[in-house]
């Protein structure tokens, strides 16, 4: 019986190897364009582009009055017109997710000049850590496994990814908001997100006629929320960005990561001075880890002013114009040191 | 934990190699613990339910045999009044608040509602029906109580079948946990088809074809006539591949341990009338009502109009079993009509053609298809206003355009199914295959596998009837 069961069980895997070469020529582009067409636009796009640059939603965000569109990347390839830029983008993706983008990059077929990645010192915080959008994230990148692609396609109809609720997320965040004890070198009243949290909610804005100005105060309190928080060692980003310098490091692509711009001026104003220590203090954790070997951190952190921020009322990476042209010229600038001969002065 | 997961494919192989590997004295504890871990996967302070269950049928069936006249009466009715509390307070609590209050004001009386967040354990029902036969048959004399708890716990828990039946009786199953299982090569592969062929059917074609139907009952009113007929008619498939998809693990599941479960379908769509598609349609549910509330309230043996009042409370019980809401009342109601009808007007729709597939077999197939499929509107949607909406728009052309995508996969899935249940008429997938020549044989479960691996459904949709 044991002998009929091992010719079975070689038979079965023979004919799994099979189905998924029929697979890889039948449905897998369909399910890749339906799931991850990021992959595809990486697929589609190695052989010919010189710099990849994955992003969130920061990179193709324009405000309605923009009278120029292009995108931070675009406007970095204005820069160095004889090199091909291509933009991966999606929104609310971070460093778990341009990791795996990474690893669909075929370095036997062409390798890339430069890698840019961007980073965002929000995707570090525990509400984009638990984001109820992180499930849909993990979902697309099933298909990205280092695994057969039919089996991926199985492990996607079962989902067999972080397939968290958004209640279960939800309860995460809280906990980390209500227990994780905020590290300042000075003395400040506030132990937690959750206390911080709540004393902005109580009044912090008051009208001339007496009456809570509810607006800002929620405003106050999302900028606590997002911005309130050490970055450790065992933040899950730090390990995500890691990897990629790693991977960056053994197929010797050098590595740039685009700091983004933070509105520092309204979290000085809504909340404060220590709040804003908390987001340099933050940066400058980040600068000092991955400015090594061949990788360069491009700090944009403070050089977009508030008023150029696409979202005035909610904490985001939208920039006008004007922000998407400070960041990518201060990027263009920076990857000059590999590309030099390249680099045309433009504005 | 669900059958169409990561967990469950490696949840199985372990389960099975451990059952082998230990000597038969031992095993009631494997299929013990593996069960309430299976269990345990959903919500896992919802076991001790199940225990309660356990303990109170396991003592009540040893004190009925060992009692006589009222005593032994008074046993049983503890028994089931503690199932059906059990039952009523876990499904039907909420169901019953909201319709006193209407009933209250009716009599201008003013009531408070309390309504409590009660989420209903996974396969409630199923557990409750399956353990009231059990101490009903020890009442009837039928059945020896079990001593063993180990053996009744495993009966009340058994994995393949606990949260969706099939609504074994413990002279079949009970039996079955208890013999010594050898590892036999047929039973292996025999479960193995079952279990292949029954994640195709839910992956494969239940879950291609539920977001077109959530699509139309989500929103009736946006979509044409020809659309909302069509996701009609799709419900009726997408709820027969879930549930018969789940059957068929679950058949399969217990087959590769060597134990037997009942068959919970038989290709119910080729049905020539809604009598003879209850004899194939959820067998376990329907011999249950059969056996212990058509048959003690008198059965056929009573007159007309009184058996005809049997009838329709048994399908508007059966109704209620499957969900706390009047819209499955009414299901089970108009099934009990059109049954009535078809009995009372025998001569003209029960015709007794001996040629299987003539052309008149073919008509009354379809008929029953698409009174069934009508009757599913009030299963599927989730009150009257929706199943209005839906009966409404069928009949009365709205002028929207056909305008849904991606009906290529759902509707090639239909057919397929409809093949599939065109071979295995009258018999079973396994018992089909194995007549087939090796080449041919493994030409099907390549195809099956391509299907599963590549084309299933990527939303994966819980089993239907876990809600129940």
């Amino acid at each position: 019986m044991i002998k009929k069961i091992v010719i079975k069980i070689c038979l079965l895997i023979l004919i799994t190897i099979g189905l998924n070469i029929i697979y890889n020529l039948t449905f897998y582009k369909k399910d890749l364009a339906e799931k991850c067409e990021q992959i595809l636009e990486i697929n589609n796009n190695q052989a010919t582009t010189d710099i990849f640059y994955f992003a969130e939603s920061s990179n193709f965000n324009s405000r309605e009055d923009d009278s120029i569109k292009n995108s931070i990347s675009e406007i970095t390839n204005f820069f160095y017109p004889k090199l091909k830029f291509t933009a991966i983008n999606k929104p609310a993706s971070h460093a778990g997710i341009f990791k795996k983008w990474l690893t669909q990059i075929n370095l036997k077929e062409h390798k890339p000049k430069a890698i840019i990645v961007t980073l965002n010192l929000r995707s570090f915080d525990a509400a984009w850590i638990h984001s109820k959008l992180e499930t849909p994230l993990q979902e697309s990148m099933v298909l990205a496994q280092p695994y057969p692609n039919l089996i991926n396609r199985f492990l996607l109809s079962l989902q067999a990814f972080d397939n968290k609720t958004e209640k279960q997320r939800e309860k995460e965040m809280l906990n980390e908001w209500e227990n994780t004890q905020l590290i300042f070198p000075f003395p400040f009243k506030y132990k937690t997100v959750k206390e911080w949290d709540n004393s902005m909610a109580n009044g912090s804005y008051v009208n001339a006629d007496g009456s809570w100005d509810n607006d800002k105060i929620e405003l106050a309190c999302h900028y606590v929320k997002s911005y309130a928080f050490n970055i450790k060692e065992s933040n899950p980003r730090i390990k995500d960005y890691d990897e990629i310098l790693n991977w960056c490091n053994i197929n010797e692509v050098p590595l740039y990561l685009n700091l983004l711009a933070e509105n520092i001026e309204y979290a000085d104003s809504l909340v404060g001075k220590e709040l804003v220590f908390l987001i340099k203090e933050n940066r400058d954790i980040l600068v000092k880890r991955y400015s090594k070997n061949n990788c360069v951190v491009v700090d944009n952190l403070e050089l977009v002013r508030g008023k150029e921020f696409t979202d005035q009322t909610w904490t985001t990476e939208h920039y006008s114009y004007k922000g998407r042209m400070v960041i990518a010229k201060n990027l263009a600038i920076a990857i000059k040191n590999k590309f030099n001969s390249d680099y045309k002065n433009l504005y | 934990m669900l059958f169409n997961s990561i967990h469950f494919l490696f949840f199985l192989p372990t389960v099975v190699g451990l059952y082998y590997l230990l000597p038969q004295k031992l095993r009631w504890i494997l299929i013990f613990v593996s069960s309430c871990y299976f269990y345990m996967a959903f919500i896992p302070k919802y076991i001790f339910i199940l225990f309660f269950i356990i303990i109170i049928d396991y003592l009540s069936a040893i004190a009925i045999e060992k009692n006589e006249g009222k005593l032994k009466l008074t046993y049983l009715i503890a028994s089931l009044s503690a199932n059906i509390l059990l039952l009523c307070f876990f499904k039907y609590f909420n169901f019953l608040n909201d319709n006193l209050a209407p009933l209250f004001s009716f009599f201008g009386k003013d009531f408070h509602p309390i309504n409590l967040q009660i989420i209903l354990p996974i396969g409630l029902s199923f557990h409750t029906f399956q353990s009231m036969s059990y101490t009903i048959e020890v009442y009837r004399g039928k059945q020896k109580a079990e001593k063993h708890i180990g053996y009744f716990a495993n009966y009340v828990l058994f994995f393949p079948q606990m949260v969706a039946g099939p609504i074994e009786r413990y002279d079949r199953l009970g039996e079955e946990l208890k013999k010594e299982q050898n590892l036999i090569y047929q039973n292996i592969s025999d479960g193995l088809k079952l279990v292949l062929f029954g994640l195709f059917v839910k992956m494969t074609i239940a879950d291609n074809i539920a977001p077109f139907v959530n699509q139309i009952y989500n929103d009736p009113l946006k979509h044409s006539s020809e659309e909302v007929l069509l996701g009609v008619f799709m419900f009726s498939f997408q709820i027969y591949a879930d549930f018969f998809g789940y059957s068929t693990i679950a058949l399969g599941s217990a087959k590769i341990l060597g134990i037997k479960i009942m068959d919970n379908f038989k290709t119910p769509y080729f049905s020539k009338s809604v009598t003879e598609f209850w004899s194939r349609w959820h067998i376990s549910l329907s011999s249950w009502f059969k056996d212990y509330l058509y048959i003690p309230l008198g059965g056929n043996r009573v007159a007309i109009p009184r058996w005809s009042l049997n009838i329709l409370i048994v399908f508007m019980l059966s109704g209620l079993w499957h969900g706390a809401n009047w819209t499955f009342v009414v299901w089970g109601a108009l099934h009990g009509l059109v049954l009535l009808i078809e009995r009372y007007f025998s001569k003209i729709f029960m015709f007794e053609i001996k040629k299987e597939w003539s052309l008149l077999n073919v008509f009354l197939t379809l008929k029953t298809f698409i009174v069934t499929s009508f009757i599913w509107i009030f299963f599927r949607a989730e009150n009257f206003n929706k199943a209005k909406e839906i009966i409404s728009v069928i009949f009365i052309n709205n002028n929207i355009k056909f305008n849904l995508i991606s009906l290529k996969i759902p509707l090639i899935a239909i057919i397929g199914l409809i093949i599939f249940d065109f071979f295995q008429y009258n018999s079973r997938f396994d018992k089909i295959l194995n007549t087939f020549k090796t080449p041919y044989r493994w030409a099907i479960y390549s195809f099956l596998l391509f299907c599963l691996f590549a084309l299933s459904g990527t939303e994966n949709f819980s089993f239907i009837y876990f809600q129940f």
